[in-house]
């Protein structure tokens, strides 16, 4: 396991604030050791660090009071919702009290003439959509997980649709909050464009749980598309992939999905999912659209595909075929990890200009290569995004010290190429040090100064991002 | 008046700056506060432009208009549509790119893309002590820490002086069509709008100028020809109901222009307030404030009204949730003064970056 940062515990604040919450919660407030350590960080390679407590919320009033009580003994809040976060984002590394927030997973509101519903933040994005459906919305962001959306909100998760509907950044209207005094405020009014001042929802939104606690969510909503095709294709070389999707971004074919594959990664789908793919560098795409226009775009994609040696082109507009390639997609994950069973997935998660993308995931490729590691790609290649999913025997430690130097001298290539060691998952804990390599020391003290501003005890969710 | 050259002379005019500081681009948004000018057009230059990116790189002092020249060269655009004020506020000028950003400034393509603020992917700016920052880049996206680029955009400069951005840029489509539904009043015409919008055929502009009994409802859609003609069909059936006669329009990129710079209030007395509201409230808000004139935009979710000189339209506004900008008049505060929480965060915030308060000072305050 790495070693995380260890902070300072203020135990009589700790002992008083258990006091208290126990008597108000019951036994919604526990302190077994079975749920404290399923609250920390269980997800990749960095150690757990458990809460004191945990405390199910209801409602906002509840949490506004649990959040009173912490600040007033200057004790840790963390927030929780389903825990499938990779850099250690619900880790306790000072104690303090966890607060699981599952328990408030209604969805408040939905107004489809204006294309918007409200949430609490444990509704998960599946609950949603399955609400929606009837209705004939949805909403697109769809990370790996079926995550709360509150946690979502919190990281600014994307997932497969980014290139088309953006990040959760683009797809929050508004927040309510609990700040780190109790109270409670609301970032911006149900309006299209959100707000008169600062803008406050954007600066929530990604702050992992740093800055104030989300209690109800504000969401834009898209329109079901009248029609979706996806479409497929193999490539000589990642590079092909890549200059074909560059092309396609540039001519403006409106993508909804474009996601690589490379060789290593097809092998385990086909395994994993029963597919025949093959084994070579797949684009996986699809389109939304109108009935002509999902139709003719797979056809422009493909003829794109083509100049540039890609083969075995199909396109369809068959849901049951389609979901079949999605799903198997979407549980890449899982078949990475058959590929070296008991093994650990590290995931990285660089993004670079697109520019730069080929160049980036060849050189990762070749450097996996030479270290012998076992590590299939995959990307969200319309947006410069890509994960290498390095498989590795924790209890060597040899391997974790090599996959760690691997990952340090991935996020350093892509900072050198403009880009960013995290384009998705986050900073959390485990990739604080790359922020100041990334940004510099002075966006670095901008960035303490707002969680200074904002959360002058250093309360909420401490040990994340900056060091306050 | 002060004109840098460089980021590093910039950073010096702020961090020897003894007084408040005016901070000029083209000049071109009514931005009047007081304190020396710190002009930004000796900060010019295109610095990368990456068509195979989608990503441009500038000075914050460049021109609009040199920015946008060069883009067409390559067929592609900057998508948010900026707004220009200089005819509704009678005012010169050349609107550069970092009172763009620094403004939020967007148009009507917004309701399908996003507002500047979503297009700009880097900022690069100097802090109140002159400090100099920078945070995000030309990746499609990061989750770096706190999102400073957001924040930067529709600062209006009271946290920092941009010094260079970095914006996504997108291509131009190949065809465009505007549906025209003449005739509908205020309520069909949010009906429509939001029926369109409702749609899957992905419109990216909503409009309705009333202009007395024969009101037009402007629909606009965009991308591949056979694509534009596909939707612009489905649109009209779709939009049948509501009565109104249609018409279809190709090219309107004039007719839009109008509708983003608001050109029926151009060389208007009174005052112009811009109200941001949920899109169903667009027609209470017209009936709650009575305008000489008023015009939506945003499918009902922007209102640009036109009203006798000194009116309180925030009062008149109670119960109405939004928020209104006064864009051209005095006698009430330009931005909407914030809730209590927010208005602490937001003095907290720039008390951090710009502990003297000299950076267009007051400009956000009530």
């Amino acid at each position: 396991m790495v070693t995380n940062h260890r902070m300072p515990r203020n135990e009589e604040g700790i002992a008083t604030v258990v006091g208290v919450l126990k008597q108000q919660f019951g036994d919604r407030f526990q302190t077994g050791e079975a749920i404290r350590e399923q609250h920390g960080h269980t997800t990749t390679w960095l150690e757990n660090q458990w809460p004191d407590a945990v405390v199910f919320a209801r409602d906002k009033d509840e949490i506004a009071a649990i959040v009173k009580v912490c600040a007033t003994h200057k004790v840790p809040v963390i927030p929780f919702g389903t825990g499938t976060s990779l850099e250690g984002h619900v880790n306790a590394p000072a104690g303090g009290i966890c607060i699981d927030v599952m328990q408030m997973d209604k969805i408040l509101a939905v107004y489809p003439d204006d294309l918007s519903c409200v949430v609490q933040p444990g509704v998960t994005r599946e609950q949603l959509n399955t609400h929606l459906r009837d209705q004939g919305l949805f909403f697109p962001i769809d990370p790996g997980a079926n995550a709360s959306l509150g946690g979502m909100a919190a990281t600014s998760a994307s997932g497969t649709n980014a290139v088309r509907y953006g990040t959760m950044k683009d797809n929050v209207m508004a927040v309510e909050v609990v700040m780190a005094d109790g109270r409670t405020i609301r970032t911006a009014q149900r309006a299209k464009k959100s707000s008169a001042g600062y803008d406050l929802t954007r600066l929530m939104v990604g702050s992992e749980g740093t800055l104030g606690l989300f209690t109800e969510i504000t969401l834009k909503l898209q329109g079901i598309p009248e029609a979706i095709s996806s479409a497929r294709c193999t490539f000589p070389s990642v590079d092909a992939a890549c200059q074909t999707v560059m092309q396609v971004i540039q001519y403006g074919i409106p993508v909804a999905r474009i996601e690589l594959l490379d060789a290593l990664q097809v092998k385990a789908c086909n395994a994993y999912s029963k597919l025949d793919l093959p084994e070579e560098p797949l684009l996986l795409l699809e389109f939304h659209g109108s009935d002509a226009g999902v139709i003719e775009q797979a056809e422009m994609f493909g003829s794109i595909a083509v100049e540039h040696g890609g083969g075995g082109y199909t396109s369809t507009t068959s849901t049951e075929e389609r979901n079949k390639l999605w799903q198997a997609r979407h549980d890449a994950y899982w078949a990475t990890l058959q590929l070296r069973p008991g093994a650990m997935g590290i995931s990285t998660d660089v993004c670079v200009p697109i520019s730069r993308l080929a160049e980036c995931v060849s050189q990762a490729q070749e450097r996996l290569k030479a270290d012998a590691f076992i590590s299939p790609i995959v990307g969200h290649v319309g947006d410069g995004n890509f994960h290498c999913l390095l498989l590795i025997d924790k209890a060597n430690e040899d391997e974790m010290e090599r996959a760690a130097v691997f990952v340090s001298w991935l996020n350093d290539l892509a900072i050198s190429m403009d880009g960013t060691c995290t384009g998705e998952h986050g900073i959390g804990q485990g990739k604080m040090p790359y922020l100041e390599r990334e940004l510099g020391a002075a966006t670095v003290d901008a960035m303490i100064a707002i969680k200074m501003a904002l959360d002058p005890d250093g309360i909420m969710n401490p040990g994340k991002i900056v060091h306050g | 008046m002060m004109t840098p050259t460089s980021e590093q002379e910039l950073s010096e005019c702020v961090s020897q700056a003894k007084g408040p500081i005016a901070i000029k681009g083209g000049g071109t948004r009514g931005v009047g506060v007081d304190g020396d000018v710190l002009n930004t057009n000796g900060l010019k230059g295109i610095d990368l432009y990456e068509p195979g990116a989608l990503t441009v790189v500038v000075k914050a002092g460049t021109e609009l208009s040199e920015i946008e020249t060069t883009l067409a060269g390559e067929r592609q655009r900057l998508a948010f549509e900026p707004m220009d004020y200089r005819g509704l506020l009678g005012l010169e000028g050349e609107p550069t790119i970092g009172g763009i950003v620094a403004g939020n400034i967007s148009g009507p393509r917004r309701i399908q893309v996003g507002a500047a603020r979503d297009f700009t992917l880097g900022v690069r700016f100097v802090d109140g002590q002159g400090t100099i920052v920078k945070n995000g880049g030309r990746v499609m996206k990061n989750v770096t820490g706190y999102d400073l680029v957001k924040l930067m955009s529709g600062s209006w400069g009271t946290l920092g002086v941009l010094s260079e951005v970095s914006l996504k840029v997108l291509p131009m489509p190949e065809a465009e069509a505007t549906l025209r539904v003449h005739g509908l009043d205020l309520n069909d015409a949010v009906g429509a709008m939001a029926a369109a919008l409702g749609s899957p055929y992905d419109v990216s502009g909503a409009a309705h100028l009333p202009n007395n009994d024969t009101g037009v409802t402007m629909i606009r859609v965009e991308g591949f020809t056979d694509s534009v003609s596909y939707r612009t069909a489905q649109l009209r059936e779709a939009l049948a109901k509501f009565g109104g006669e249609i018409t279809v329009k190709e090219n309107a990129d004039d007719a839009w222009a109008a509708v983003r710079d608001v050109e029926n209030f151009h060389g208007k007395d009174g005052d112009v307030w811009r109200i941001s509201v949920k899109p169903s409230d667009g027609p209470a808000v017209v009936a709650a404030i009575d305008p000489l004139e008023a015009q939506f935009d945003w499918a009902g979710g922007l209102v640009w009204v036109r009203t006798e000189q000194g009116s309180d339209v925030r009062a008149k506004l109670s119960g109405i949730t939004g928020h209104a900008t006064l864009v051209r008049g005095t006698g009430q505060p330009r931005f909407q003064p914030e809730t209590i929480g927010v208005a602490a965060l937001s003095a907290g915030l720039r008390q951090r970056f710009d502990p003297r308060g000299i950076l267009n000072a007051g400009l956000m305050t009530a």
